[in-house]
């Protein structure tokens, strides 16, 4: 970790105590830890990643140790410890993406942005990330930037996507949902009954 | 139910979605515009199930209810839901739980996610009946982190549904008081266990509880608490609406009703589908989903964890339930299909999935922690990579069966089903791979344009 430690800094929630309020009253008063996740991911929106000096900011807050927090923090994969880019890429890559060419697009992404698995770009505006099934295995491959899936990416879509992006803008999500999900009126059988044995 | 009535007058069970009787009702709404509105859901039904049973019935009427629809829980294990809601002790004056397991992470599981984008309202009203069938004073949905339409969508639609009354105090005029917190993970397959996933919400690390106690027993903050599926709670809402015995006129003996079967892989039409239960793979894989769009040779029938099956037709012909698929050495789990096409190295698929439980594997034990953590992908990655030996696809296999049944908790045992059905059904693969250093079936690039 290379961030320079501030010890100075200005509390994250010093001038956000309705939010800080707020996320406490979701708990019961004898579960103020369960507040840790959301307080981790408050911090993590805006500041792209939580520092230790953050960890013991809130460890305060919900009454435990940095440590403890650091514990809680590194068995979720999506914390993180050091800032990602401006566009954390996520590229799903278990069976069903697999199945659709992950690999491919993975491979793709990491000659474009000449970065590896894990990596950050040294402009900070991009990071790459392998990631596991992120529950699109009807619309794969997906890549989830930030909190946006891109749903059935090919070729086309992943060049277009990548464009957009170093255009610092996010593109609009094309929603495809496959299967049944296009209302009672048309959720009927696209086929009559199978014969046995046909297939 | 009434099973006195004679055999010969009880109509023959819904068993297939061609039944002209059947209709989708769960999934009615999803991908329809602007749904996910309480306008909207209002308009068309909404919140009826959640009125009839806090202003007409009595807690334990729900529980009868469910019990007599025959609902086993859709997370996956297939517990009978109605069964768990009674375990619940009676209310003591504290506070009692339910948490709502929106942690989909089972790959080739994506059922909940539509819901809760599409129609929230519909959880929201699941939540609700659930919880005034166990008397609960207060809500848990926990939802997986990547999830973030659907949290959004699901906060606003308790929101929505607080300053209409449906949630808060004395709902719908009801002395019945409850509400809901939505609580978002952060990626941790784990959390699906019901134990780990109480954890997680206690702010702690997503291991697993050693059971027992049971959470019903000791919970959330050691109080009773019982934790259902995002779809076992929204068929609830059905149930109450039409009737147990209209729940209970689908499926097989052991499994009734509708549920959510998802298809992934080389499929025409990868999706969600609605079924009842009882309707074949063969049904979903060809009337519904197209077929598959390569040649296959394998389909996965619930989701990673199950077991495999080669493509035959005996295996596509089976009824999609509990029995059925534990009778042949599967399982159900969520119901979600992935086809496997003929030229993807069983090795390679399988390497993929071991992987995926070596990332998820939480190190409490010491089996899971270094038998699919660290030995499993590393033995997969040597044959993979061309390093085998013929001997190591004995090796594998009694590695894997040291590791059956002796972890802290089922998420070992999800590994390992799956490499041992491979093993069992595609042997040769492994052998070949092992003895020449390359697989039967090249690597293909199969990303589309």
């Amino acid at each position: 970790m290379n961030e320079t430690h501030t010890h100075t800094q200005t509390p994250f929630f010093a001038d956000k105590q309705e939010k800080l309020a707020e996320i406490l009253s979701r708990y019961p008063a004898d579960g103020r830890r369960s507040a840790l996740m959301p307080l981790l991911w408050e911090v993590q929106r805006e500041e792209r990643y939580v520092s230790e000096e953050r960890m013991r900011e809130l460890a305060e807050i919900v009454g435990t140790t940095a440590t403890e927090v650091k514990g809680v923090m590194s068995f979720y994969s999506t914390y993180h410890d050091q800032p990602v880019g401006t566009f954390h890429i996520q590229v799903c890559s278990t069976l069903s993406c697999a199945l659709a060419g992950s690999d491919e697009l993975f491979d793709f992404l990491s000659n474009e942005l000449g970065i590896v698995n894990g990596e950050t770009t040294a402009d900070g505006r991009f990071s790459l990330q392998k990631v596991e099934c992120v529950g699109s295995c009807g619309t794969a491959p997906v890549v989830q930037v930030n909190d946006t899936y891109y749903e059935r990416v090919g070729r086309g879509r992943c060049r277009h996507l990548v464009d957009a992006l170093r255009q610092g803008e996010l593109p609009p999500v094309w929603r495809e949902r496959g299967g049944d999900t296009v209302g009672a009126a048309k959720a009927e059988p696209v086929k009559q009954p199978t014969d046995r044995g046909e297939g | 139910m009434s099973d006195q009535v004679a055999t010969a007058a009880k109509p023959a069970p819904i068993l297939s979605r061609h039944d002209p009787r059947y209709e989708v009702t769960m999934y009615r709404y999803v991908g329809v515009e602007g749904a996910h509105t309480l306008d909207f859901y209002r308009s068309h039904g909404g919140y009826e199930a959640a009125r009839k049973a806090l202003t007409s019935m009595t807690p334990a009427q729900v529980i009868d209810e469910v019990k007599a629809s025959g609902l086993r829980g859709r997370g996956g294990a297939g517990f009978p839901t109605g069964v768990k809601w009674s375990f619940m002790a009676p209310p003591d004056g504290k506070p009692r739980y339910l948490v709502c397991n929106a942690d989909e992470s089972e790959p080739g599981s994506f059922k909940d996610r539509y819901i809760m984008e599409d129609d929230p309202h519909q959880l929201v009203e699941g939540m609700i009946i659930g919880a005034y069938a166990m008397q609960m004073t207060f809500g848990f949905l926990y939802v997986r982190g990547e999830y973030y339409l659907g949290t959004t969508r699901m906060e606003a639609a308790i929101a929505e549904a607080r300053a209409a009354g449906l949630l808060g105090k004395n709902i719908l005029g009801s002395d019945f008081s409850f509400d809901i917190t939505v609580h978002r993970g952060a990626g941790a397959y784990i959390c699906g266990e019901e134990t780990a996933l109480m954890n997680s919400l206690e702010g702690l690390r997503a291991n697993p509880r050693l059971k027992p106690p049971f959470p019903a027993a000791a919970g959330m903050y050691g109080r009773p608490t019982t934790i259902n599926n995002v779809t076992s709670l929204t068929s609830s809402v059905h149930i109450i609406n039409r009737g147990a015995a209209w729940f209970a006129s689908m499926g097989t003996d052991d499994s009734k009703g509708t549920k959510l079967y998802q298809i992934s892989g080389p499929v025409a039409r990868t999706g969600v589908y609605e079924m009842p239960m009882g309707a074949t793979f063969r049904e979903l894989i060809y009337d519904f989903a197209g077929g598959p769009t390569m040649e296959p040779k394998a389909f996965i029938p619930g989701g990673s964890s199950t077991p495999m099956f080669p493509w035959e037709d005996r295996f596509l012909d089976m009824p999609m339930d509990y029995g059925t698929l534990a009778k042949n050495g599967s399982m159900l789990g969520t119901g979600g299909v992935i086809v496997i096409p003929r030229d993807k190295c069983i090795v390679d698929a399988l390497y993929n999935l071991v992987r995926f439980y070596a990332h998820e594997s939480c190190g409490k034990c010491t089996p899971c922690r270094e038998g699919v953590g660290h030995w499993l992908p590393r033995m997969y990655q040597k044959l993979v990579s061309g390093l085998g030996r013929p001997e190591d696809v004995a090796l594998l296999e009694s590695v894997a069966s040291n590791i059956k049944g002796n972890a802290f908790c089922p998420l070992a045992d999800a590994c390992i089903g799956p490499v041992q059905a491979s093993l069992k059904w595609f042997r040769d693969e492994y052998e070949y791979l092992a003895a020449n250093g390359k697989s039967k079936y090249a690597k293909n690039d199969w990303w589309q344009a």
